[in-house]
């Protein structure tokens, strides 16, 4: 069984996109998320592996998500996921403790390189 | 010059700087080609602003974002409503046809390049002017040109008798997906753009 990832983003079209990649590259997809509130609860009950956070999320964001999840677990593994290049809150998320992020729109080698240094493969 | 055919400047300006960054990442998105032009750059009176769509009764999928910061604006980024089965298909790479009907992934994809294209735009302020602004999740909206079009204005209606409008259009090359944007700034983003325009 490959590594458990929550994948959170509010476009079911992204989150199709990095769950064929992730399965592809033999991660296991345990849930999807399209807002923050779903991804802290999901991650809550099923400590995955690694998070993909999206940013712009209506309800929660993915930097308060971010926050929330590491207050939780302070070694959680969140990959943070931004349109174009969101200089300013990708660097806040650096700064919380995301671990590493990905570009939309992405290539799939820069998601899976993404997650393999974020999970230290 | 008036102070606000300067301020239309800016606007204009700001447009153009956009298409650029906003042509290479719709194409890196959808894995083709797009070619992104100013159609037109216009003031029109509020109670004429709907017949300017010419689209009028044809079935669209639209995206509207607002991005708020010290220059408030309003994003609007649609496509007929059969060209986003192929922009599904495209984003998916799937084979051209097989989204069929509107379904979640028709939908998501205008969803996404709505909040792609608006983030190229606040980009355009927070690199080249030193502006930051954010955007707001996409509202996804499925109906009528004109329809859409109502909605997109309500705001700046609400406060303007005249709109400033920037309309592009998008060619998907090979594809021949037609796509429009249009950007309309909001009360509250004169004070800026007029140091724009003064810095041009």
């Amino acid at each position: 069984m490959g590594r458990r990832i929550v994948v959170v983003d509010d476009a079911p079209i992204v989150r199709l996109m990095l769950k064929d990649i992730l399965q592809e590259n033999g991660y296991e997809v345990v849930a999807e998320c399209s807002n923050g509130n779903e991804a802290v609860a999901k991650f809550s009950e099923l400590k995955p592996d690694l998070v993909t956070m999206d940013i712009i999320m209506p309800e929660k964001d993915g930097i308060q998500s971010l926050e929330e999840i590491l207050t939780i677990d302070r070694s959680a593994k969140v990959v943070m996921v931004s349109a174009v290049d969101q200089r300013e809150s990708l660097m806040r998320a650096i700064k919380l403790g995301a671990v590493d992020y990905i570009v939309k729109p992405f290539e799939n080698e820069r998601v899976v390189s993404a997650i393999k240094n974020a999970l230290g493969e | 010059m008036s102070d606000q055919s300067r301020i239309n400047n800016a606007i204009t300006l700001i447009a153009r700087l956009s298409i650029d960054k906003s042509s290479r990442t719709l194409s890196k998105f959808v894995r083709a080609g797009a070619r992104i032009e100013l159609e037109r750059a216009y003031v029109v009176d509020v109670s004429d602003a709907t017949k300017v769509i010419a689209h009028g009764e044809s079935e669209v999928v639209g995206a509207l974002v607002s991005l708020t910061g010290d220059a408030p604006f309003k994003f609007l980024f649609f496509v007929g409503l059969k060209d986003s089965f192929l922009l599904a298909d495209l984003i998916l790479r799937r084979p051209l046809g097989t989204t069929t009907g509107f379904d979640l992934y028709a939908s998501s994809a205008v969803q996404e390049i709505g909040n792609v294209l608006a983030t190229s735009i606040s980009n355009v302020f927070a690199t080249d002017f030193q502006i930051v602004m954010k955007s707001t999740p996409p509202m996804v909206l499925h109906d009528y040109a004109e329809t859409l079009f109502e909605e997109y204005i309500l705001e700046a209606a609400a406060e303007k008798n005249e709109l400033f409008i920037i309309e592009t259009k998008f060619f998907v090359v090979e594809h021949n997906i037609n796509c429009h944007m249009f950007i309309v700034p909001l009360h509250g983003s004169e004070e800026v753009l007029s140091s724009i325009a003064n810095r041009m």
